[in-house]
């Protein structure tokens, strides 16, 4: 049986819903008009002019850097994460003395808040005082220039990340591994299959499913990245760190460019949303 | 290293060990596993470890010998600084905005929850809400802050904890309703039926019957989501301007950007700004895995 009154229905639905719709659909709206405006932020006024929003944005290679930034840093470091936590959860699958205090060790990043996160790593990259540079020294090994070297900076940015969010991979994944029954691994075990075999051939395809979800919120959220960037370098040196989010924030709050910044606001949108389309097809295509 | 190997393999083989496998072997592979074992707890546990080091030396101190973990002459300087620089009043900033927003979205989210669960929509209205929810969790935050900036400037909410409270509903309430779904759909409908039948109304169910039973739901949700407001940087940078407004995170990001020497603050700030959470991320650990297991459904 379930409820069919509509009044209560109504009751019970409208408060979220209308929230929501005032907070991302009223939004979403207005990103649409500005796009395809120009608008003078002083004035209040609005001026349709078709294109050229989008045309500037083309020509514009603090944009393409942004894009070719955002959509590098997602792949490579959403496909490391899940390397690294599928690795780790495959190390915590078993019983071992310990184990309750080791979990939420390798969770505590993940707690923390990003600015925090960035605070240390800050601190940790400093050419001079640095603990990296000082542990590199003490091996002998010459220091790095880690967020002023273009070339580099990017995957600084890429560590800490990697650092913070590489427990959530794991967590997910380990709450599939745990989640194979006892009956198959025994069988497999009992077929001669051991090792990398077993490993590849019967636990993999059972947890395919939690490594495309990992890979998929992970690299959702790697393609938003605004923090890390904002406190480790500022979009910088050059634009060799600058993404998406960073440049409509400049655009929108810094340069009051509200057609660029809503016309790059909503390319991105669009990305974000084609990205998670492809990944719910190819994750309900492996759960059937 | 060596005494953690003897007292650990007895543990270890009692649970792993084949039949077969050679006793050589098997003491080369637990080797193996506790040196990638010790890798992994030390790259993530070290920069904690260092952050609270840091928060506790002398300034002047980590300048000359950095490799140290532990304060050679441990100081309070830096949360006495702290404690005059207006720490608390952040705090409570923060605390007052995460405690709201999360409150907000757990309500408004546990009744639209129990109603997606329960109700029959007219032409599957369900089905396109839940798509919004999820579109709303993929979408980039900033992709909405230019106009959200100007619906609190139209509300007259800039600059203030009810405004912040307010859009923080952008990450706090799809999050609420996605993770209270499946704990409402546990609740066995049997017991609303008969209570229904003996002239229950839908205020008394959800009072005497559902909200009870997902207390556990409810409480692991309210800590996600209270961890995810407390931690939120960017709506708080774009819309708070008056520092004595600031939550926490935008407070240690003035320190990192302005005064990068001052580190001991810094970690000082770090340090107490996640000790709550730290605190309880030991607690929810066995609901992070129940959480996750729950978004693959």
């Amino acid at each position: 049986m379930l409820f069919r009154s509509r009044l209560q229905l109504l009751l019970l639905m409208s408060p979220a819903t209308l929230l929501l719709a005032m907070l991302t659909l009223y939004p979403i709206s207005q990103i649409l008009i500005n796009a395809f405006s120009y608008v003078d932020y002083v004035g209040a006024e609005r001026q349709f002019v078709g294109l050229d929003n989008f045309v500037e944005l083309s020509e514009d290679w603090f944009f393409a850097g942004a894009i070719k930034n955002s959509l590098s840093f997602s792949v490579l470091a959403s496909l490391l994460q899940v390397g690294l936590g599928l690795a780790l959860a495959v190390l915590f699958d078993r019983q071992f003395a310990g184990r309750r205090f080791a979990l939420p060790v390798i969770i505590y990043p993940m707690m923390l808040s990003t600015l925090v996160c960035s605070a240390i790593w800050r601190a940790w990259y400093h050419y001079d005082f640095g603990f990296l540079n000082n542990a590199l020294l003490s091996l002998g090994l010459e220091p790095v220039q880690w967020l002023f070297d273009p070339d580099m900076a990017l995957f600084s940015v890429m560590l800490v990340d990697i650092w913070q969010w590489t427990p959530m991979a794991f967590l997910i994944i380990l709450a599939g591994l745990q989640s194979i029954p006892a009956d198959i691994k025994d069988a497999a075990l009992t077929d001669g299959a051991r090792g990398w075999r077993r490993f590849r051939h019967i636990t993999l395809p059972l947890i395919m499913p939690q490594v495309l979800l990992a890979l998929l919120l992970r690299s959702i959220d790697t393609f938003k990245l605004f923090d890390k960037v904002y406190a480790l370098t500022g979009g910088g040196p050059g634009n060799s760190t600058e993404t998406l989010s960073l440049f409509i924030y400049k655009q929108g709050f810094k340069f009051f460019n509200l057609g660029l910044a809503s016309a790059a606001a909503l390319l991105m949108l669009t990305i974000a949303c084609a990205l998670s389309a492809v990944y719910a097809w190819r994750y309900v295509g492996a759960k059937s | 290293m060596s005494a953690i190997k003897q007292t650990s393999v007895p543990v270890f083989s009692d649970s792993v060990a084949a039949p077969f496998s050679g006793v050589s072997r098997l003491s080369a592979r637990t080797l193996g596993f506790y040196l990638a074992l010790g890798a992994a707890l030390t790259f993530f546990a070290l920069p904690i470890v260092w952050m609270a080091g840091i928060a506790f030396t002398p300034s002047g101190e980590y300048v000359s010998d950095s490799l140290s973990l532990l304060p050679a002459h441990p100081t309070l300087a830096h949360f006495e600084a702290l404690w005059r620089d207006g720490f608390p009043g952040r705090l409570a900033n923060t605390l007052i905005v995460a405690v709201g927003a999360t409150l907000l979205a757990l309500s408004l989210g546990f009744l639209a929850s129990y109603a997606l669960v329960r109700f029959r929509f007219p032409r599957r209205l369900d089905h396109a809400f839940l798509l919004l929810v999820l579109v709303i969790k993929m979408m980039p935050p900033i992709v909405v802050a230019i106009p959200l900036f100007q619906l609190l400037k139209g509300l007259g909410l800039l600059d203030s904890k009810l405004g912040l409270i307010l859009v923080y509903q952008v990450y706090t309430l799809p999050f609420c309703i996605w993770m209270l779904l499946s704990f409402v759909r546990d609740v066995p409908l049997s017991l609303e039926q008969a209570a229904s039948l003996e002239g229950a109304g839908l205020l008394r169910r959800l009072w005497h019957i559902v909200l009870p039973l997902c207390g556990p739901g409810l409480a692991a949700t309210f800590i996600f989501t209270l961890i995810m407001a407390w931690n939120e940087f960017l709506f708080a940078l774009l819309y708070l301007s008056t520092p004595s407004h600031f939550t926490l995170p935008l407070y240690v990001s003035n320190f990192i950007t302005e005064n990068e020497t001052f580190w001991g603050q810094l970690m000082g700030i770090g340090l107490l700004s996640s000790l709550p959470m730290l605190l309880m991320a030991g607690y929810v650990q066995r609901y992070l895995l129940r959480g996750f297991a729950m978004q693959m459904k």
